[in-house]
């Protein structure tokens, strides 16, 4: 098992190694946490509710600092997948003894832990200057750190599992697309699941997509035991499932392995 | 001896997917078409055909990647596409147009990691990796990230990565695509050495003439997917270069030659560029008519370049070359030059 563990070092390290573009996303996150901040206080306002959802105005800010933090540390896992299939370099994957799924997994997740870490300091600097420190839960930040890694594991498989479709389609971008943004928009991204109508948020819970996205955040800001429990079974659950489904999908693909490039 | 690859009778066959208008049609293609041959352990083997012969994708299923349609491949033991990760640790694989080394970082980390990977005991890593160092002199670009390095110092460390678990055959596709003449060299001499001192089997594919004289004893060339010619390397240049180059200067003008099988390519004042043909005329009978017809001040014997050798074969029709038909030819144009 270590030597995923140092795959992921690695990554992390390689990673390091061009982090100009982190300083666009800053950018980004500084804008988008802006202008969510004006939204939600005319929301606020507009509403005379003190909470919305279950959350005070700081809170929310908080929330939007986490699951942005998450949506935009994704790495390009499906992307890599695809050309990894498409261009043939999966060949040079497979003479190593290792697994390529779980190389993948490393790989992505060293990335993306290191991405996430910095996506979120510089989220939580922007907050503290907008609307000041959330008060804090230790439990709230223990469960937080606890679902997060299932978090990206949850979503790594999705996307390698769409990476791995490149084995029978022309291009997976589409698929990607589609998914990115029904992450974005059900999993909670922008609005907690709690504004969602009560039919809708019914459906939200159980897919996968609140899991990624909604539980961290909202266990994030509110500590909510229950909350937390739920969003684990629904990880966990999801996690053995799409696992499942990579094994018998990776071991059908291995058998379509074609001699790209000569 | 042992053998570290055996091949039976292998066949791969791939599904194609043809357009035609709104309708897709499949056919099949046979990319290796029954290919058996056997390697033994040490020996040092050049896998050639043009493109699209089968090469990379016989060299794919020895190393597990592919599955065959049919036959067997035994390599070290292993079945390779059964047991491809059990392999993975005793054979080493360079695809000349893919990387394994870690784009953004120096060399030096991908050393690492892979020592992780492939769970060698950290001193014998260690004082292996430092050999490869030093016969490969990767020292000055070690701590260099791997962006910045030419080709010829990424492909040593490409070639350097794939030994360092010590691997008892070496695939090497390509390995010398795209360097220039020198690195190209470096490269050859290295492989050679590797597979003489460390008696590594080196099993080569290449379009390169040079890396197949350098590097390997035997050659085995396949086209349409079946091996067509199987041999020696100084046989398969004696037994298909059987034209000679002579290059002659006399002092003054000579006497014109007529003998049957030497027909005169070049001439230009006193020198003289004659192609024999040793099968109609044995080369010693040449020799002495070219010194009785003038006074030789100086000459050179060549081969013609083994690309000739490859190009006659490849563009011979599947049907010309039988698997063993160089070892029937008669041996006769036996020379002692170059």
């Amino acid at each position: 098992m270590s030597k995923y563990f140092y795959i992921a070092l690695t990554s992390i390290r390689s990673r390091l190694a061009y982090l100009g573009e982190l300083g666009s996303k800053t950018i980004f996150l500084f804008v988008v946490l802006y202008i969510f901040l004006c939204l939600w206080k005319v929301t606020y306002a507009e509403t005379n509710q003190s909470s919305l959802g279950g959350l005070s105005l700081k809170q929310m800010l908080w929330y939007l600092v986490v699951t942005e933090s998450i949506i935009m540390s994704l790495p390009t896992i499906a992307t890599l997948v695809d050309q990894d299939v498409r261009t043939g370099a999966l060949a040079m994957q497979l003479v190593r003894p290792m697994s390529y799924p779980l190389n993948m997994l490393a790989q992505t997740s060293g990335e993306r832990v290191l991405s996430f870490a910095l996506n979120f300091l510089v989220g939580s600097i922007i907050a503290l200057i907008f609307v000041g420190p959330l008060d804090f839960n230790l439990s709230g930040i223990a469960m937080f750190l606890l679902l997060i890694p299932l978090s990206f594991a949850l979503d790594f498989t999705i996307y390698f599992l769409i990476g791995l479709a490149a084995f029978w389609l022309e291009d997976t971008t589409g698929l990607t697309l589609i998914y990115s943004r029904m992450t974005m928009i059900l999993g909670g991204m922008l609005i907690p699941l709690e504004l969602f109508p009560d039919g809708w948020q019914q459906i939200l819970r159980v897919l996968p997509f609140s899991a990624i996205v909604y539980g961290p955040a909202r266990v994030f800001v509110t500590g909510d035991l229950q909350v937390f429990l739920s969003v684990l079974i629904q990880q966990i659950v999801a996690i053995l499932v799409f696992a499942f489904v990579i094994r018998i999908v990776y071991n059908l693909a291995l058998r379509r392995v074609f001699s790209h490039g000569g | 001896m042992e053998n570290a690859v055996s091949v039976s009778q292998l066949v791969k066959n791939f599904v194609l997917k043809k357009r035609e208008g709104m309708r897709w049609t499949e056919s099949e293609v046979k990319a290796v078409d029954g290919i058996t041959l056997s390697i033994e352990k040490g020996q040092s083997v050049a896998f050639i055909g043009p493109n699209g012969a089968g090469k990379s994708t016989t060299i794919k299923m020895l190393t597990g990647i592919l599955h065959p349609t049919s036959g067997e491949a035994s390599v070290l033991g292993c079945v390779p596409w059964k047991e491809r990760t059990r392999l993975a640790k005793r054979i080493g694989v360079v695809f000349g147009q893919r990387s394994q080394l870690w784009y953004h970082l120096p060399p030096r980390d991908t050393f690492e990691l892979l020592s992780k990977i492939y769970e060698i005991k950290q001193d014998v890593f260690k004082s292996r990796r430092d050999m490869l160092i030093e016969r490969f002199q990767l020292s000055e670009f070690l701590d260099t990230p791997v962006r910045k390095l030419s080709l010829g110092q990424r492909m040593r460390a490409e070639v350097a990565c794939s030994l360092l678990h010590g691997p008892e055959v070496i695939f090497l596709d390509e390995p010398t695509i795209g360097l220039d003449v020198i690195a190209r060299q470096e490269l050859r001499d290295l492989i050679s050495e590797w597979n003489r001192e460390n008696g590594v089997t080196v099993f080569l594919t290449s379009h390169d003439a040079g890396d197949i004289q350098h590097v390997a004893r035997r050659v085995i060339v396949i086209n349409h997917g079946r091996v067509v010619l199987d041999d020696r390397v100084s046989r398969v240049r004696r037994q298909y270069l059987r034209e000679k180059v002579l290059s002659v200067k006399y002092a003054d003008t000579p006497e014109s030659i007529s003998l049957d099988g030497v027909k005169t390519l070049k001439e230009s004042g006193h020198a003289f560029k004659f192609e024999v043909d040793t099968l109609a005329v044995p080369i010693e009978k040449v020799m002495s008519e070219i010194m009785r017809i003038g006074s030789v001040v100086d000459i050179t014997i060549e081969d013609p370049p083994l690309e000739e050798v490859i190009a006659h074969i490849y563009s011979a029709p599947p049907t010309e070359f039988g698997d063993d038909a160089p070892d029937d030819e008669p041996d006769e144009n036996e020379s002692k030059s170059s």
